[in-house]
């Protein structure tokens, strides 16, 4: 083999290869370099911001609810809730072990609230609203351990008047999908209105929430606060209710079911409204144990139903005076016209019997009233027929929604032959109009409704519209019935406190003068002989009273309505004097054995026998 | 001075600039301020060596390979049993307070015992038994690093066998049995080597999706840092990605990604280039060499910090997966910081000896 100068040529060109591919390599670098950061730089920097970004919602206090003299209804209390960031949980069930621990709730419902939170990504959820001092001690040792978990200060509604306006005030609820969507500035998980004045008016008391825009580490640990856009509070809110007058309300209510509304009939403006029995309101602040909540539906009271306008009674001879006022308007009857009262009255061969066994003898409109003369109505009801009967107590607002701002409003019966056809599917007997004429049988009225009907029967006929907050409402409306009757009608309840033989004269004893009509709203066909204490509970009768001062130009209606209260004379009528007495500044006690020893009087006696007219009670309708 | 590639030289001060301010950066988000200083004190020890090297005779160094190498074997063969387990791996050596990474010797060793074998070889194409011997020659060190296990140093060895196998010449055939093997080896590394967040890295690089918060993770941070540097960075010290840790091993593997973040495409772009000029300097030294010997180190040199240069930027940019490549001079750690000078100063050297009556 013979020696050859080495030929490096081959070398240098592979050398050359080689840079040239490395040169093409370190051009697609700076490509992909450019692309990445000059072309995509928009999207990067999203994700950067996003990564180091965290939004804390801020929430906004809720508007602070007061009645017409400044007296708070409704307020807040600094509250602290418990956050769950979702994305820092590495262990769950670690968690929910941890949680229940401390008690925050039973391990079902924990572990719901925890899979709930899971689902919103990124989103920091509340995971309790109302920690004790003890839970967030357990919180803040076990920090390091679960850096998932943050105590956050926030507000809880606060009801100083308590279950006195129970009702009153609704709920809150987070927000559904559907109202996010209605409305934008909602968020998720943010707490609205679910029922009363909070849902009513929402859009003055919920606000806008607020951001907290905080710097986090990888590790989500708080850096720095970058940003804060503050919520906007909720506006104040200040209503037509009397508070006073509804502590006044509930005390003389105390231990009775039933409810109390009163108006000022010449607006509408609502100043009491009362459902008894009642609860606690502040069950419903934050979360609700399982447990109240089953017990409070369980409640055969049904402390949950707002009676004053969802629940329905026949209305009793507290309809008496808007017949009377609709037979004189129409010329069917005139003041002096009388009817004698024998005690019982013929109708389509069916004896129908006046409440006074003895009757009244001769009995003219007011004096029908003052009594409460059933006769009197019987005859009324029979002259007048169904369809007229029906128009007075529709031009009175009655069987209708009176389109209070709460929302649930029962709408009540007016019955027609029409009716009677579609939902009984039975025509009309002409006998259940003589029982139609007192108040009872498939008339069905709300305690609110009736509070209307004597707003317009006392105000010289506008219809008015109840409403919590002043200005709102529609205007009243007249109701076309000639206001002369009207003020024979009211002659007559004048006299029902006043008149010597007058069926709610103890409250002639009140240091006010009062006006008013008495009722009694059948539960059971009443039994011969029986008095109405010596009926089991449930057997008894509704007690009504509709009362109203000053009897001369009238600023209060009050309706009382006591569920088998049995006597309205001596279980509605005192608490609607205790109401009134004290709207015009005097404090009067009737005391319970009053009460319960009281005289039964004015108790109207439905028909002892009506074949043709089916019993109807309010629990069939 | 005329002697030395001032392109080189002077392509190496930005990376060293950059690499300090970059090294000062992260160690601020990591809240350890002494290692940027280490770092740079590593740098300027390293200019001292590289110089050294320059002065030094490669032709000498390569004829005195063979040594280099049986040290080096010995080395990494007893490292196993004297070495501290870290972070899962056999990699450093402690000696008296500091702790060095023979691989990253090992290398400088390897690519110069291979550029004495192929340069012994005066042919056009390289023989078979050339190969194979080649092949062992970088299989066995590579093979001892992989079994620390250190899979991203382990690798860069490759290159350094595909280097000496280009220059020094194969027939095309003798390529594609090259690459059936190597197909092979990967297969067998996949089946038996790879630990499973290894092969998971892998198939995350192929399938992004496949894990979000997982192996993915790290590299969409990477890119999250990067781009959202947009033209001009977020200033120094500033990266919101670097700053609050989202971006992982910023100081060693994810380094550039730290950099472009703050510094923007006007930083990062001046670093490629940066390090695109030292590459196809070599590559110039490569072909300005004297003698197969000092081609064949040159390109090696080339080879092997090009390559690691490009995967790691690569892997920042999304586009290779997570291997655990550093980059180069940029990236913390004193035996790579050194061992790469110490390859410059070779580079430098077949420079400065290219004329062949020097």
């Amino acid at each position: 083999m013979t020696f050859v100068r080495d030929d490096l040529r081959p070398l240098r060109r592979r050398a050359a290869m080689l840079a040239a591919v490395f040169a093409l390599a370190f051009a697609a670098i700076l490509f992909r370099l450019f692309s990445l950061q000059v072309i995509e730089a928009p999207r990067w920097r999203a994700l950067a911001e996003n990564n180091r970004l965290r939004r804390l919602p801020l929430e906004a206090p809720r508007g602070r609810v007061t009645d017409r003299n400044g007296d708070v209804v409704m307020d807040n209390r600094p509250a602290f809730q418990l956050l769950l960031f979702p994305e820092e949980m590495r262990d769950p069930e670690r968690t929910i072990q941890f949680l229940v621990g401390i008690g925050l709730a039973d391990e079902t419902e924990v572990r719901g609230r925890i899979n709930r939170a899971r689902r919103t990504s990124h989103l920091p959820s509340v995971i309790a609203d109302n920690l004790s001092w003890a839970q967030m001690a357990a919180v803040a040792a076990h920090r390091a351990d679960f850096q998932e978990l943050s105590v956050h200060p926030a507000s809880r509604r606060s009801i100083p008047a308590g279950s006195t306006v129970a009702h009153l005030v609704g709920q809150l609820g987070e927000a559904t999908p559907a109202e996010l969507a209605a409305d934008e500035r909602l968020r998720p998980g943010q707490l609205v209105g679910r029922s009363g004045i909070e849902k009513a008016y929402q859009h003055v008391l919920g606000g806008v929430p607020g951001n907290l825009v905080v710097v986090v580490d990888a590790l989500g640990r708080q850096v720095s606060t970058l940003d804060e856009e503050p919520p906007e509070p909720g506006h104040p809110l200040a209503l037509t209710l009397d508070l006073e007058l509804q502590r006044r309300a509930a005390s003389a209510m105390s231990g009775l079911v039933g409810s109390v509304v009163a108006l000022d009939p010449r607006t509408g403006e609502v100043r009491v409204l009362l459902s008894q029995p009642a609860f606690d309101p502040d069950l419903f602040a934050g979360h609700l144990e399982p447990e109240r909540w089953r017990s409070l539906l369980a409640d055969p009271a049904k402390p949950l139903s707002n009676r004053a306008l969802q629940a329905l009674y026949p209305p009793g001879s507290t309809i008496k005076p808007i017949f009377a006022a609709g037979a004189l308007a129409d010329g069917l009857r005139t003041p002096a016209q009388s009817v004698t009262c024998t005690g019982q009255t013929s109708f389509y061969g069916h004896p129908y019997r006046c409440w006074l066994a003895g009757g009244h003898g001769h009995v003219a409109l007011e004096r029908a009233i003052e009594v409460s003369c059933d006769s009197y109505f019987y005859r009324l009801a029979y002259d007048a027929g169904l369809e007229r009967l029906a128009r007075w107590a529709a031009a009175f607002g009655l069987g209708a929604p009176t389109g209070i701002e709460l929302a649930g409003e029962a709408g009540g019966l007016v019955p027609s032959d029409e009716w009677s056809r579609r939902v009984r599917g039975q025509k009309w007997y002409a006998g259940e109009t003589i029982s139609v004429g007192i108040g009872q049988g498939p008339i069905l009225v709300t305690p609110m409704q009736l509070a209307v009907a004597y707003s317009a029967l006392v105000n010289g006929g506008f219809l008015v519209t109840p409403h919590l907050v002043p200005g709102t409402g529609r205007p009243p409306r007249p109701i076309g019935l000639d206001p002369a009757a009207l003020l024979t009608v009211r002659a007559g309840l004048v006299r029902v406190v006043a008149g010597s033989e007058g069926t709610a004269r103890r409250l002639a004893a009140l240091p006010v003068p009062v006006a008013g009509k008495t009722g009694t709203s059948q539960v059971i066909r009443k039994r011969e002989g029986v008095r109405w204490q010596e009926l089991p509970w449930e057997q008894r009768h509704h007690a009504l009273f509709v009362g109203y001062a000053p009897p001369e130009a009238p600023t209060l209606v009050v309706v009382v309505v006591v569920e088998h209260g049995g006597d309205a004379a001596a279980v509605a009528a005192p608490v609607a004097g205790q109401v009134l007495a004290k709207a015009f500044g005097h404090d009067v006690e009737i005391t319970t054995p009053l009460l319960l020893f009281a005289r039964p009087d004015a108790e109207p006696v439905p028909p002892t026998a009506a074949p043709a007219a089916p019993e109807v009670s309010r629990e069939t309708l | 001075m005329k002697r030395f590639d001032l392109f080189l030289l002077g392509a190496l001060v930005p990376i060293i600039v950059c690499s300090h301010l970059a090294q000062s950066s992260t160690s601020r988000a990591l809240g350890q301020p002494a290692f940027a200083s280490r770092q740079l004190a590593w740098l300027l020890a390293g200019v001292v060596l590289l110089i050294l090297f320059s002065l030094a005779d490669y032709r000498i160094l390569v004829r005195f390979a063979p040594l280099f190498y049986a040290v080096a074997i010995l080395v990494l063969a007893v490292l196993p049993f004297v070495a501290p387990l870290r972070a899962g791996t056999r990699s450093w050596l402690v000696l008296g307070g500091y702790t060095i990474q023979p691989s990253e010797f090992a290398r400088v060793a390897v690519l110069l015992a291979v550029a004495a074998l192929a340069g012994r070889h005066q042919r056009e194409t390289l023989s078979a038994g050339t190969v194979a011997q080649l092949t062992a020659l970088v299989a066995v060190p590579a093979v001892l690093v992989a079994l620390q296990p250190d899979l991203g140093v382990a690798l860069t060895f490759v290159p350094i066998l595909a280097a000496a196998l280009w220059l020094g010449g194969m027939p095309w055939r003798a390529w594609l049995g090259l690459l059936a093997a190597g197909l092979a080896l990967l297969a067998a590394a996949w089946l038996w080597y790879l630990k499973p967040y290894q092969q998971e890295r892998i198939l995350t690089f192929l399938d992004p999706a496949r894990a979000p918060t997982g192996a993915g993770y790290q590299q969409r941070q990477s890119r999250i840092a990067v781009g959202s540097g947009g033209l001009t960075g977020k200033g120094l010290r500033a990266g919101t990605q670097s700053q609050l840790r989202f971006l992982p091993a910023q100081r060693t593997d994810f380094i550039f990604a730290a950099w472009a973040e703050e510094t923007g495409f006007a930083g990062a772009a001046v670093l490629v280039l940066a390090y695109a000029t030292v590459v196809l300097r070599l590559f110039v030294i490569a072909i300005a060499g004297r003698d197969r010997e000092g081609v064949l180190l040159a390109g090696g040199i080339g080879v092997v910090l090009g390559t690691q240069s490009l995967i790691n930027m690569a892997m920042v940019l999304g586009l290779a997966p997570t291997t655990g490549i550093t980059l180069p001079l940029l990236s913390y750690g004193g035996s790579s910081v050194l061992a790469t000078c110490i390859c410059l100063g070779l580079a430098q050297s077949v420079w400065r000896l290219r004329f062949a009556n020097v």
